[in-house]
């Protein structure tokens, strides 16, 4: 071995030495940054106990505040929202409930990118689980709590083309079979059948148990699609509307309105349609919400937002489904809202 | 360094023939930077869309709408580096460019917080320095070998490659497992692995020996490195490569439809690329042997021939265990006899003088057929449907094979 050859042999041991160490050393600051997040004292501690809570209207939430609570179920009554609060110890991205039925979508970190679906019941307690296609995105049960929908992002390896495609899937509550995907439905518009390779589907939002509507999303629009699920079949209805969330009376849907100015991110506000005329009406939040709209009753829409820009901690906000009003807060620290009466 | 050897005229038999997986220090030098580059890029490109989503909550239609307009420039800033390299004789430094770039991108994206603006600013600059690095890199593969062991060097090269390609996941989703939502972390071990491999470049790869006296006499312009095409067996070679590989459907798509026609859950849809470049780097080395004996352009040709292999079976109605690990092999036989073989077979007819812009012209024609080829199969999928796409693949394929190896095997003899 020459002595040139030694030296850059060594010169390579060198780097590769401070490189590990590096790296070592910033995982040690991350991990650690992780656990000062963790140390905050618990948010809910001496909260209420969940039989109190469910006994009235209450609401269902992802905790996101920096405590040890954080991204566990929490629930409080709709009248005094805040206060009390319960914990449960249910963990998800998102989460739905309806008919004494619940769906927890979990994204666990494998070099699957594997995540499951949790099935729970009134008590909060699983039923069943099963492995999810992708990163969770929405979830939703049918009021009469025998099926559920839920969306994942499938992120596959496609390297070259930065591509995205989402899988929006039907479970059968009782037992977690699957029992339809949206992308075998045939889907109409004005009559006749389309296809395309680049449907995308999300966003459920359940009329009944056989009656839903959703998002299509292909050739960078949106449409908003009514389905039936026995037929699978889907009949295109309105274009730019985005997860949809049908009212309580069963008269409008809430949606996201995207806003694209071609530079920068897509925004969205939120907007309510009349499925008799298809007129709409956007609401008074001007800030960009990108979460799944719920009803809190027929007079008022709920959503998340971050507290402050890209702050993990959100907040859950309501304003009038009329266009009137300011938006008010109404719980601190939540995400993924859900109305159980 | 084959020193001696790469002075001989292109073609002339060499005293002594290799048996072994024996390459030019060079050549593995190379192929660990791009193990290691490898490495840093796809930990970030397997988290990227995560992180766009839950943590920037960016659009991913608007983040592929730039990126496919971003393909474009690459193409232009590929070919103007292969130039300067050839110009300047300088391959090492504009590959390290390329490298060094990218490497700056993974701290960028660290810098970046959680803005979006920066952050997709990175993610192109990233690209851009891929872009940058491919030609001259091929290049110094090909001028650190021997004529007759081209396709084992681009066999060794691609193996290496593909390896960092396989890992790079795997390294970032243990990183998320072991302290969740740490993207920054992700990040930040991606730039060190990267400073690694530019490490292994400026320390073991070596450009080679200036020209002799004679050849830098022939003056290296622009117009005569786009005036290579006028060469026969250059321009078969790259009228061939583009027009094949229009006829390529891409990975997402034969992944897409794989898992269509078969009972595989959408879970599994990763492990689909693992297979592929399992076989692919399992083969690239023996394959590239093989090409060196039997001729390149023929084993570039029975790529394709597995490659239709693979699309008479998506064809199938129904696809079991053994049919999917069929494809999945072949798909990787493709690869394993085309990527490197193709740059190989490239580098035989290209003037050392002028392989890096050279390269850079095929894998540019290479890169716009594959861009048409996803438009083409998408529009087909779109207007028709997914079974009539892939028939139509099939049979345009097979009727051009036949042409393509004729016309290819012409031009390599008339040469000879």
């Amino acid at each position: 071995m020459s002595i040139d050859k030694r030296r850059r042999v060594l010169a390579m041991v060198l780097v590769s030495v401070v490189c590990a160490g590096a790296a070592t050393a910033y995982m040690g600051i991350a991990s650690r940054r992780d656990d000062q997040v963790m140390d905050v004292v618990a948010r809910a501690e001496g909260g209420a106990a969940i039989s109190e809570i469910v006994r009235q209207p209450h609401l269902l939430f992802r905790s996101t505040g920096l405590d040890d609570a954080y991204g566990r179920m929490m629930l409080t009554p709709i009248n005094r929202p805040g206060q009390p609060l319960a914990v449960t110890d249910l963990e998800c991205r998102r989460v739905h409930f309806s008919g004494s039925q619940g769906i927890c979508l979990r994204s666990e970190q494998s070099p699957l990118g594997g995540a499951d679906a949790v099935l729970f019941d009134e008590n909060f307690k699983e039923t069943t689980s099963f492995a999810i296609p992708g990163t969770p995105s929405r979830a939703q049960v049918a009021p009469d709590g025998d099926v559920a929908a839920y969306t994942v992002f499938v992120t596959g390896h496609s390297y070259a083309q930065g591509g995205f495609s989402t899988r929006t899937a039907f479970v059968e509550m009782a037992t977690g079979a699957e029992v339809g995907e949206l992308e075998q439905f045939t889907v109409f518009r004005d009559g006749k059948t389309i296809h395309s390779p680049d449907f995308n589907f999300w966003g459920v939002t359940f009329e009944s148990s056989g009656s839903f509507f959703a998002t299509l999303g292909t050739g960078g629009k949106t449409y908003l699609v009514k389905g039936d699920l026995a037929a699978k079949e889907a009949t295109v209805i309105a274009e730019g509307v985005e997860c949809p969330a049908l009212s309580p009376d069963g008269t409008r849907v809430a949606f996201k309105q995207r806003s694209d100015t071609g530079v920068g991110p897509v925004t969205w506000t939120v907007a309510v349609l009349d499925l008799d005329t298809l007129d709409r009406t956007t609401l008074s939040e001007t800030r960009n919400v990108d979460d799944q709209v719920q009803w809190l009753d027929d007079d008022h829409v709920i959503y998340g937002l971050p507290k402050e820009p890209q702050s993990p901690v959100t907040n859950v906000w309501s304003v009038r489904a009329d266009g009137t009003e300011r938006p008010r807060l109404l719980v601190e620290g939540a995400w993924s809202p859900v109305v159980v009466r | 360094m084959y020193t001696s050897v790469r002075n001989r005229p292109p073609g002339t038999a060499s005293p002594k023939l290799s048996r072994g997986t024996r390459v030019a220090g060079n050549v593995v030098a190379l192929g660990l930077v791009s193990m290691f580059t490898d490495i840093s890029q796809e930990m970030v490109t397997a988290v990227v869309p995560l992180y766009l989503t839950f943590e920037l909550r960016l659009s991913p239609l608007q983040f592929g709408l730039i990126d496919g307009l971003y393909h474009g420039a690459t193409a232009l800033v590929r070919l103007l580096g292969g130039y300067f390299a050839d110009l300047r004789e300088r391959h090492k430094e504009v590959a390290a460019t390329g490298y060094g770039i990218s490497a700056a991108c993974k701290l960028g994206l660290l810098l970046a917080g959680r803005a979006w603006a920066p952050t997709t600013g990175f993610l192109m600059l990233d690209r851009l320095g891929k872009g940058v690095r491919t030609a001259p890199r091929d290049a110094l593969i090909s001028l650190s070998s021997p004529h007759e062991e081209l396709g084992k060097a681009f066999g060794v090269h691609r193996a290496l490659d593909t390896t960092g390609a396989l890992l790079g996941p795997l390294v970032a989703f243990f990183l998320l497992a072991a302290i969740p939502g740490a993207f920054d972390a992700v990040f930040f071990v991606s730039f060190c692995i990267a400073l690694i491999g530019l490490a292994v470049l400026f320390l073991f790869v070596h450009n080679p020996p200036p020209r002799a006296e004679s050849s830098s006499a022939v003056r290296i312009s622009l117009r005569r490195a786009f005036g290579l095409v006028r060469g026969r067996a250059f321009r078969s070679i790259v009228v061939v490569g583009a027009g094949l590989s229009l006829l390529t459907m891409s990975d997402a798509f034969v992944y897409l439809t794989l898992q269509r026609t078969s009972d595989i859950a959408t879970a599994w849809f990763p492990l689909l690329f693992l297979g592929t470049a399992l076989v692919y780097l399992t083969l690239a080395i023996p394959l590239g042997r093989v090409a060196d004996r039997v001729g390149r352009a023929r084993v570039f040709v029975a790529g394709h021939v597995a490659l239709a292999g693979v699309y008479a079976l998506l064809l199938m109605t129904w696809l079991g265990f053994v049919q999917v690990v069929l494809v999945l092999a072949l798909f990787g036989v493709y690869y394993a006899a085309t990527d490197g073989v193709l740059m190989a077979l490239a580098s035989g007819v290209i003037p050392e003088e002028l392989r890096t812009s050279g390269l850079a012209l095929v894998a540019t024609a290479v890169a716009l057929g594959r861009f048409a080829s996803s438009l083409a199969f998408g529009a087909m999928w779109n207007f028709f449907d997914s079974q009539l796409a892939v028939i139509a693949f099939l049979v345009v394929l097979l009727v051009s094979v036949p042409f393509a190896a004729r016309h290819l095997y012409a031009s390599q003899e008339a040469r000879a």
